[in-house]
């Protein structure tokens, strides 16, 4: 049993995710997904449960936090963890071995179990998640789904009363979130009690218990998955919540007119290391036209989005623009990626330092006319990584404006956004897109597909079988594309 | 029966890998001419190709022969102050060469893991061994960051190669650094958090799934390695030669 008791938190040096005054029990064996917008305290409730508030992030704490009657404060990380199992966001930092099998073995070896009792546990949960294909490979290799799992993996082999996931789904496409839901279902009915902060709500719908939902810190009301479902789509987008069934999710009825093609590609096939990634791909694509790129992990997308943006090397075939053709170069010059993880591309140490960085006669009129556009203007002194991802985004965008690119590829531009971000993303992607743009968007989000997308190419096996127009008209095979099934589950 | 599961190569104890690395500090310091210091690069070399690392030996080895190579023409053929300024600086590196590339070996083939039980038997004190254990975890990840920044880098018409940073020296290292920096924060606590909640911090001895001991190999290795650092020792000291 958990039971936070009149518990009010704030983080040192921080106005927003702190929580105030709540009461909540769960009990043994519930399943309770805690949902809301970013920054309304969800994931703090979580740290207060697995003891990081406040043995590793200092705050000020009132109240108290119970597991199973003790105070959580007053254990040490150790025998907090042999009680609550903690899975994040990240799954390129959540493992700590380069080998999976020491991995799965972590947290067990930690606990100094005897090296008989290691190795079979390790093979019992091999068996319960099914992950005998991922047995004794390197962890660097994995895609992020398959890290996941293992991150997984080495908490159930811990085998703890309490779990607890923070936004599991974030990085995740929708074959691993299947299967995230499946090994949620074994440890549900092993009657574990299961905790989830999460933006992405559909796959837990037959899952939860009670949804918490949150609003600045303080409980603002409990659900029963009935009484969530019936919310209507205006009232839950006003909450800032994600789709609950994305069989409701529906493409606009008709796309937009296209004008005549600008970029084409003419037999393009790529290689990696002597491997053929993808062979003999062709496509057009006009000013203005939103192009959704989706497939499985490893089907090619990086390597193709890498090659649209000139980065990789070995590529054979055409890329025309406006009838020309254009190296590796040009496409350089023609074309940026705003990265999944914005950090990587931000240099300078104010906004509008960052948007003349590199630019030998930066043009001011210019800077300053497309910091207003994108809403900048308020932030232009801040230090880019004092801004939240959204606004990162957007400074990212700002700088191919003002580098005058045309050819924009996004990286999971929505990944871990609640429903008012994915809004604005999708908000500016459409004006982008106004201003005659190409751009391309590597997603695993339906949601966002719909709102955004002229078209989707499907990536498979090293080659394109799918270039499907948004529309409802194709509705069967987007959701195929996108393993959205029927509802007949229910 | 996992813990027989290692492929390729050889296998050394953590214990003997840091052994290793002390002779090997003592060998550079106290190596009597270039030739020793040569004989201590190929042993290491040697060491390396047990462990599989072909192409990291070949590079090091040939890196260090043109280094000699230019240190003996410069002996032979420069004189007055530039002289003294050259062979101050190749004296450095001739003392640091051998223990770098022998780090890199160990780095790139000990797990965490083996590492933290190895730590645990010789009752290294856990405040010393957990910060150690995340920075061993963290090098990988620095590569992986590597190839997003120099991405990066040239989509803003920055050049992430040698002749870049020779051109633009500052605005290279800013597209380097910062970029780093914000992302290893970021990533050193997510990899504690992450240690942390699976109870790193636990007193009692660690146990591994990979049992560590030391075999036959280990002796020899530290055998081989003593023997060269009391022959140098002899050498120095005039007893053979």
């Amino acid at each position: 049993m958990i039971e936070l008791e009149n518990v009010s938190f704030s983080y040192d040096g921080q106005e927003h995710d702190g929580l105030h005054d709540i009461n909540l029990k769960i009990v043994d064996g519930e399943c309770v997904l805690f949902c809301g917008r970013s920054g309304c305290g969800k994931t703090t409730i979580t740290r207060l449960v697995n003891g990081l508030i406040p043995q590793f992030y200092q705050g000020e704490l009132h109240g108290r936090v119970l597991v199973d009657g003790q105070e959580i404060s007053n254990l040490p990380m150790y025998q907090i963890a042999a009680k609550v199992g903690s899975v994040f966001q990240n799954p390129r930092t959540q493992f700590f071995n380069v080998d999976t099998d020491s991995e799965i073995a972590f947290g067990i070896e930690n606990e100094a179990r005897p090296p008989q009792e290691l190795a079979e546990r390790v093979e019992q949960t091999t068996e319960d998640l099914h992950i005998q294909k991922l047995r004794s490979r390197n962890i660097f290799e994995l895609s992020g789904g398959e890290k996941q799992k293992i991150a997984f993996a080495s908490v159930y082999a811990m085998n703890p009363e309490i779990y607890l996931l923070d936004e599991p789904s974030s990085n995740l496409d929708m074959t691993s979130i299947q299967e995230l839901k499946e090994h949620l279902r074994l440890i549900k009915s092993q009657g574990k009690t299961i905790l989830i902060a999460e933006h992405r709500l559909y796959y837990l719908m037959e899952l939860a218990d009670r949804i918490v939902y949150l609003e600045k810190g303080q409980i603002k009301k409990i659900y029963t998955p009935e009484e969530f479902r019936k919310l209507p789509e205006v009232e839950r987008e006003h909450m800032g919540l994600r789709a609950v069934d994305l069989t409701e999710v529906l493409p606009p009825q008709k796309c937009l007119p296209v004008s005549a093609p600008i970029l084409e590609l003419q037999d393009i096939t790529l290689h990696y290391k002597k491997r053929t990634i993808l062979h003999h791909i062709a496509l057009s694509a006009a000013k203005g036209e939103v192009i959704g790129v989706v497939g499985h992990n490893g089907a090619g997308k990086t390597t193709f989005s890498r090659a649209l943006c000139g980065l990789h090397k070995d590529c054979d075939g055409q890329f025309l623009w406006d009838g020309r053709p254009m190296d590796r170069k040009a496409r350089l010059k023609q074309s940026y990626m705003v990265m999944q993880d914005v950090n990587y591309e931000l240099f300078a140490d104010s906004v509008e330092a960052e948007c003349s960085f590199g630019i030998r006669n930066p043009n001011q009129k210019l800077v300053t006319e497309t910091l207003e556009e994108l809403g900048l203007v308020a932030y232009r002194e801040r230090h880019p990584n004092t801004l939240s991802g959204g606004q990162k985004q957007r400074v990212a965008v700002a700088v191919s404006m003002i580098c005058g690119k045309n050819l924009l590829v996004f990286d999971e531009p929505t990944s871990g956004l609640d429903f008012d971000s994915m809004a604005q993303v999708a908000g500016l992607i459409r004006r982008l897109s106004d201003m005659g743009k190409v751009i391309f968007i590597v997603t695993h989000d339906f949601e966002f597909v719909c709102r955004t997308c002229s078209r989707v190419l499907h990536f498979d096996e090293g080659e394109m079988p799918d270039d499907v127009p948004v529309v409802m008209d194709a509705l069967p095979k987007l959701r195929e594309l996108f393993s959205v099934s029927d509802g007949k589950e229910r | 029966m996992s813990g027989e599961r290692r492929k390729k190569g050889l296998w050394l104890d953590p214990r003997t890998k840091l052994f290793l690395i002390l002779i090997c500090v003592l060998a550079s310091m106290f190596a009597p001419s270039l030739a020793y210091q040569f004989a201590l690069v190929v042993l290491i070399a040697i060491l390396g190709t047990f462990f599989g690392k072909w192409k990291y030996v070949i590079k090091a080895v040939c890196f260090y022969a043109v280094i000699c190579v230019l240190t003996v023409w410069i002996m032979a053929e420069m004189t007055g102050t530039l002289r003294t300024m050259f062979i101050a600086f190749l004296g450095l590196f001739h003392k640091v060469y051998a223990c770098g590339m022998l780090a890199g070996i160990v780095l790139s083939t000990t797990k965490v893991n083996e590492f933290l039980s190895a730590m645990n038997r010789v009752h290294a004190p856990k405040k010393l061994v957990i910060p150690l254990a995340v920075m061993l975890r963290y090098i990988p990840t620095i590569q992986e960051d590597w190839r997003y920044i120099k991405d990066a880098m040239r989509m803003r018409d920055v050049s992430p190669s040698l002749g870049g940073f020779l051109s633009h020296p500052g605005m290279t290292v800013e597209c380097i650094y910062v970029p780093l920096m914000m992302t290893a924060s970021k990533a050193a606590d997510e990899l504690s958090i992450a240690s942390v909640t699976r109870g790193i911090e636990n007193p009692n001895p660690r146990t591994c799934l990979v049992q560590i001991k030391c075999g036959i190999a280990d002796w020899m290795i530290m055998t081989v390695a003593v023997a060269f650092l009391i022959f140098e020792l002899c050498v120095r000291g005039g007893v053979i030669g």
